[in-house]
C-alpha cells in the first residue's frame, strides 16, 4: 500500500527545535507562576496593584484566561515538537486535533449550569397552567405559594 | 456462481482457523482475530442467557398486581443485574466483538486487525470485568439500577456496588481497546484499491462506532470510579451531603450511555446493510448518503445525551437545546431506513432466515425509532418518563433492533464462520417465533406506559386493571424466550450434523465470501488481494438464476439502477 | 507471504505478518497510540469538566482552599516534568538514528526526573493526611494552621480536596505507570528482546509521556495557581 521511497525514514527532529522547544516551555512556566503570583505576592514591589485589581470588574476571566492561554500555547509546543504532530501524517494530526474537540463536547454541560439562574421565567406567570404558580418574590425561599394547609416553614437560607 | 478461485494450493490448505491447533493454550493464548471472536461469542452468549433470566423473573413478578415473588430490595437487584449484564456485556460487546472481529479483517482484505495481542487482551478484560460483575450479583447483587445514580449509589446503597463498578469499568476497557483496534485496522490495513467508499457498509458502521467508543467510554469509566472513591472514601463529588452535584453524576453518566446506545444499534445497522443488499440482489442505495449518516449519528448523538435528564434540575433552555438536537437524530436514522427498504425495491427479494431478521428489524426499528422523538418533545416526556413508555422505546430498538441485528448477522455468517449450513426451517421459524413473541412482549408495555405504570415498581396493586397488558406481556416473554432458546440448539446442530456449506452459499458479493474459504484459513486469504469493483455489486452478476433457485426468490425487475 | 523478514540484515526491524510493510505497521502504532491518547485527553477531560464546574460555582472559595497547597513545590514538579519530557524526546531521536547508548542515558534521565517527580508529589501529599485536608472521614476545614485566610464552607472545602487528590491521583498513576513502562523499554533494549526491533515502542511509550506532562501543564495552574 505504501509506495517506497529511497529514503524514507521518520523524522527526526533536531536538536536544535528540541532545545528552543524547552526553552520556550520554561519561559512560558515562569511566566504563568509571576502571572498568578504578582497580585498576590506584588504589594510587596508593587503597592496598588493589587487594588487595581480587586476593582476591575473583568480581573477574574481575564487572568483566568492568561493562565489557560499560556497553558494552551505550552500545550501546543508539546504536541507539535515533542510528540512530532508538526512533521506526522495527516492521520495523527486529525487525531490529536480531535481529542481535543471531543473533550469540548464536555463543555455544553455548562449550559444547564448558566441556564439555572434564568429560573423561573419572568412574564409567563400570566400564562394559566396547572402547574403549582412560582412564587417569585421570595428567592431563596420556597418556591411555590403557600396555600392555607399547605405552609411549610419558610427555609430563606439560600444553598448555593 | 460467484465462486472465486480459491483452491490456489497453499502449505496448509487442508487446515483452518478452526482445526489449526487443538490445545486449550491454542485458543486461550490466539491471536487470531476469528477464535477471538469465538471466544466472544462464547462469552456473550453465556451473558445473554445470565441476562434473560433475571429478564424472566422480572416478567413472572409482573404478572399480578401485588409483589408476591419478590421484595421491593429483590426486584431492584434483579432489573439493575438485567440492565447491567445487558447493556455493558451483551449489546456493546455484541456485533462488533463477536462479528466484527470475526468479519471486519476478511471484508477488507487484511490478514488480521492491526493489533491482534491487544484483541486477545480485550476479550480477557470481558471476562474479568464479567467475573467481577456476577461476583457481585452472587454478594447481593446492586439495587441502583444499571443507570448508579447517585446519592443512592455513592452514600446510601448497602449492596455491592463498588465491586459491580469495577466490573464494568473493566468491560469499558476492554470495549476501549476493540474500538481502538478498528480504528487502526479501517484507517490502514485495507488493501489495495478499497478506497473508503468501496467498503462494505458494515466497516463504516464499525468505524463510527468505534469513534464512540474512543471518545466516550472513558468519561463513564472515570464516572464509575469517581463514584466508587466516593463510595469507600468519602470523597464529596457527587453528594450534596459532601458539597456535591447529583445532576453532575447524571450529566457525565449519560454523556457516555446515549452515545452508547448508538455503540449498540450502528453495528447492527451495519449487519442490516450487508444482509438487505445480499437477499435483494442490489447495490445499497444511496451509498454515500448511508456512509454519511452513520458519521452523522454518531456525531449527532454526542450531543443530546440531556433528554435523559428532562426531568432532573436541568434548566429550561437546557432541555429545549438537547429536545431539538433529539430531533435532528432521527433524520439520519430515518435516511438509513429509507435507503434499505428502496434496496430492497424490485430487487429479487429471497426469504432467507437472515432476511427475516432485517424486516423484522427494519419494522421493529421504525417503531422503537419513532416513539423515540416522542420522548424527545419535553411536553410528552413530562407524563412519559420513568414509565413503561420509555421502557417499550428502548427495548424495541435494542432487541428489536440491535439483537435482531445481530442473529441476522449470525445467521448469514454461520456458514463463513463454520462451514455448515443450519436447518432454514428451524432458522425461519425461530426468527418469526422471536418476531412474535417480541411484539407481544413489548407492544403492550407502550399502552402501559400511556396508561401511567411507572417502571422499576414490582407491584400495581394501585392499578390492577393493568394486569392484561402485563399479563400479555410475560406470555409475549416466554414466547420470546422460546425463541431465543432454539438457535442454540438447531445451531450447535448444524455444527455436529449441518451440511457443508461451501464457500459462499448466499452468492453473496464481498472478499469475505469470494476470497476466504468457510472456514476460512488461518491467514485469511491465500492470495493477494487487489480491490477494482465497488461494494456490493450485485449488478455485475450476469446470472442471478441459481441463486434465485435455491432461495426461491423473483426476478429482478429494476429497469436502471439510477441511484 | 506473510512476514517480510529480511534475513539478510539482521538489524531490520520485523515486520508483523497482518503487515505488508515496515512503514504501514509504523504507521498503524502511531495511529494506534494517538487513538489511545483521544482516550485518555477523554478521562483526564472529565475530570476537568468537573472540576471548572465547581470552579466557576465556588470562585472565591477554590482561591482560599488553594493556599493551602504549595506553588513552589509544585512549580519544582513542573520543571521535574519539563525535563523529563525533553530528555524523551531527545531518547526517541536517539532511538530514530539507532544510537542505543544516548538513547538510554535518556531514558535513565527521564526515569530520574519522574521518580523526583513523585518524591515532591509525596512530600505534598503525607502533611496533608496529618493536617486533615484528606477528604475522608477524618477531614476538617478549616485546619489549624491555615496558611490563607481558613475561609470558606468545609463542605465545599471537601469538594477541591477531592478534586484534588482525585486530579493528582489519577495523573501520579500514569507518571508510575509511565515509569513502569519506561523501566520494561529499558531493559527489552537492553538485552536486546525480540519484539523491539526499531524505534517504534520508545516513539509510543514516548507520547504516553508527553501526554503525561501535557496532563501536568493544565494541573500546575488549575489547582496552585489560582488567582484571587
Amino acid at each position: 500500500m505504501e509506495e517506497s521511497h529511497a529514503e524514507h525514514g521518520p523524522h527526526v527532529i533536531s536538536n536544535k527545535v528540541l532545545n528552543q522547544t524547552f526553552v520556550l516551555l520554561i519561559i512560558l512556566m515562569l511566566l504563568t507562576i509571576i502571572a498568578a503570583r504578582a497580585p498576590i505576592d506584588g504589594p510587596k514591589y508593587l503597592p496598588g496593584m493589587v487594588d487595581f485589581f480587586k476593582k476591575w470588574e473583568y480581573a477574574w476571566p481575564v487572568t483566568n484566561l492568561i493562565a489557560l492561554g499560556i497553558a494552551v500555547i505550552k500545550a501546543v509546543n508539546v504536541i507539535q515538537y515533542f510528540m512530532g504532530v508538526k512533521y506526522a501524517s495527516n492521520l495523527s494530526k486529525v487525531y490529536a486535533v480531535g481529542g481535543f474537540v471531543g473533550f469540548t463536547l464536555l463543555f455544553i454541560l455548562f449550559w444547564d449550569y448558566a441556564g439555572r439562574a434564568w429560573e423561573p421565567v419572568r412574564g409567563w406567570e400570566k400564562v394559566p397552567s396547572t402547574a403549582l404558580p412560582r412564587d417569585f418574590d421570595n428567592d431563596g425561599g420556597v418556591p411555590y405559594k403557600q396555600y392555607p394547609g399547605n405552609e411549610k416553614a419558610h427555609e430563606s437560607k439560600s444553598e448555593h | 456462481m460467484s465462486q472465486a478461485a480459491v483452491d490456489t494450493h497453499t502449505s496448509h490448505s487442508k487446515t483452518n482457523y478452526l482445526t489449526n491447533g487443538h490445545s486449550i493454550a491454542s485458543w486461550l493464548l490466539t491471536k487470531d482475530h476469528k477464535r477471538i471472536a469465538i471466544l466472544y461469542m462464547i462469552s456473550v452468549t453465556l451473558m445473554f442467557f445470565i441476562g434473560g433470566a433475571a429478564a424472566g423473573l422480572i416478567r413472572l413478578e409482573l404478572t399480578a398486581p401485588h409483589g408476591q415473588l419478590f421484595t421491593s430490595e429483590q426486584y431492584n437487584k434483579l432489573f439493575s443485574a438485567h440492565g447491567i449484564v445487558m447493556v455493558f456485556f451483551v449489546i456493546i460487546p455484541g456485533v462488533p466483538a463477536v462479528l466484527g472481529n470475526f468479519v471486519l479483517p476478511l471484508m477488507i482484505g487484511a490478514r488480521d486487525l492491526a493489533f491482534p495481542r491487544l484483541n486477545l487482551l480485550s476479550w480477557y478484560l470481558y471476562v474479568a470485568g464479567a467475573i467481577l460483575v456476577l461476583t457481585s450479583f452472587v454478594l447481593g447483587g446492586v439495587d441502583a439500577g444499571w443507570t448508579f445514580y447517585t446519592p443512592l449509589s455513592s452514600m446510601y446503597s448497602n449492596s455491592q456496588i463498588s465491586l459491580c463498578l469495577i466490573g464494568i469499568f473493566l468491560a469499558g476497557f476492554s470495549s476501549i481497546f476493540t474500538g481502538l483496534n478498528f480504528i487502526a485496522t479501517v484507517h490502514k490495513m485495507r488493501a489495495p484499491g478499497m478506497t473508503w467508499f468501496k467498503m462494505p457498509h458494515f466497516v463504516w458502521a464499525q468505524y463510527a462506532t468505534s469513534l464512540v467508543i474512543v471518545l466516550g467510554t472513558p468519561v463513564v469509566a472515570i464516572t464509575l470510579v469517581l463514584v466508587v472513591l466516593e463510595r469507600q472514601l468519602k470523597f464529596g463529588i457527587f453528594s450534596p451531603e459532601l458539597g456535591g452535584d447529583p445532576v453532575l453524576f447524571q450529566h457525565m453518566f449519560w454523556f457516555y450511555s446515549h452515545p452508547a446506545v448508538y455503540i449498540m444499534i450502528l453495528p447492527a445497522m451495519g449487519v442490516i446493510s450487508e444482509l438487505v443488499t445480499c437477499f435483494s440482489r442490489r447495490r445499497l442505495f444511496g451509498y454515500e448518503f448511508v456512509a454519511f449518516s452513520t458519521i452523522a449519528i454518531a456525531a449527532i448523538g454526542f450531543l443530546i445525551w440531556g433528554h435523559h435528564m428532562f426531568l432532573t434540575s436541568q434548566s429550561t433552555l437546557q432541555n429545549v437545546v438537547f429536545s431539538l438536537l433529539t430531533m435532528v437524530v432521527a433524520v439520519p436514522s430515518a435516511i438509513k431506513t429509507f435507503n434499505w427498504v428502496l434496496t430492497m425495491y424490485k430487487g429479487s427479494v429471497a426469504f432467507t432466515t437472515p432476511m427475516i431478521y432485517v424486516m423484522g428489524f427494519i419494522g421493529l426499528f421504525l417503531v422503537g425509532g419513532l416513539t423515540g422523538p416522542f420522548l424527545g418533545a419535553i411536553a410528552i416526556d413530562v407524563h412519559l418518563t420513568g414509565t413503561y413508555f420509555v421502557v417499550a422505546h428502548f427495548h424495541y430498538i435494542m432487541v428489536g433492533g440491535a439483537i435482531m441485528g445481530f442473529f441476522g448477522g449470525l445467521h448469514f455468517w454461520w456458514p463463513k464462520m463454520f462451514g455448515k449450513m443450519y436447518s432454514e426451517f428451524w432458522g425461519k421459524l425461530t426468527a418469526l417465533i422471536i418476531f412474535v413473541g417480541f411484539n407481544f412482549t413489548f407492544f403492550p408495555q407502550f399502552i402501559l406506559g400511556y396508561l401511567g405504570m411507572p417502571r422499576r415498581y414490582h407491584y400495581y396493586y394501585f392499578a390492577p386493571e393493568w394486569q392484561l397488558y402485563n399479563v400479555m406481556s410475560t406470555a409475549g416473554s416466554t414466547v420470546l424466550g422460546i425463541g431465543y432458546l432454539l438457535p442454540v440448539i438447531y445451531l450447535t446442530h448444524s455444527l455436529i450434523k449441518g451440511k457443508p456449506s461451501g464457500p459462499n452459499p448466499w452468492g453473496a458479493k464481498g472478499l469475505e465470501w469470494e476470497k476466504a474459504d468457510s472456514p476460512p484459513d488461518t491467514h485469511n486469504f491465500s492470495e493477494k488481494i487487489i480491490v477494482t469493483e465497488p461494494a456490493y455489486n450485485y449488478d455485475a452478476i450476469e446470472d442471478n438464476d441459481a441463486f434465485r433457485k435455491k432461495w426461491g426468490a423473483e426476478p429482478v425487475t429494476y429497469e436502471e439502477d439510477k441511484v | 507471504m506473510s512476514s517480510h523478514q529480511q534475513v539478510l540484515d539482521p538489524d531490520a526491524p520485523v515486520v508483523y505478518e497482518q503487515y505488508e510493510d515496515i512503514e504501514q505497521q509504523q504507521e498503524t502504532y502511531i495511529v494506534g497510540m494517538w487513538a489511545f491518547l483521544v482516550t485518555e485527553v477523554m478521562m483526564f477531560g472529565a475530570l476537568f469538566l468537573v472540576y471548572s464546574l465547581y470552579r466557576w460555582n465556588f470562585k472565591g472559595e477554590f482561591f482560599i482552599f488553594h493556599e493551602e497547597l504549595s506553588w513552589q513545590l509544585g512549580g519544582l514538579n513542573t520543571m521535574n516534568l519539563l525535563l523529563s519530557s525533553f530528555w524523551m524526546a531527545k531518547a526517541v531521536q536517539a532511538a530514530q538514528l539507532k544510537n542505543i547508548k544516548k538513547q538510554m542515558k535518556f531514558l535513565t534521565g527521564t526515569v530520574i526526573c519522574a521518580i523526583g517527580f513523585l518524591v515532591i508529589k509525596a512530600m505534598e501529599w503525607i502533611p496533608k493526611f496529618e493536617h486533615h485536608l484528606v477528604p475522608n472521614n477524618s477531614f476538617i476545614w478549616p485546619p489549624a494552621h491555615p496558611h490563607g485566610s481558613g475561609g470558606g464552607s468545609p463542605e465545599h472545602a471537601r469538594v477541591f480536596y477531592s478534586l484534588y487528590f482525585i486530579m493528582t491521583g489519577l495523573h501520579g498513576l500514569h507518571v508510575i505507570i509511565g515509569i513502569i513502562a519506561i523501566s520494561i523499554l529499558m531493559f527489552m533494549t537492553k538485552v536486546k528482546a525480540k519484539v523491539i526491533t526499531d524505534y517504534i515502542p520508545t516513539e509510543m511509550v514516548g507520547l504516553y509521556w508527553h501526554f503525561v506532562d501535557l496532563v501536568w501543564i493544565f494541573l500546575y495552574p488549575l489547582f496552585y495557581l489560582i488567582p484571587k
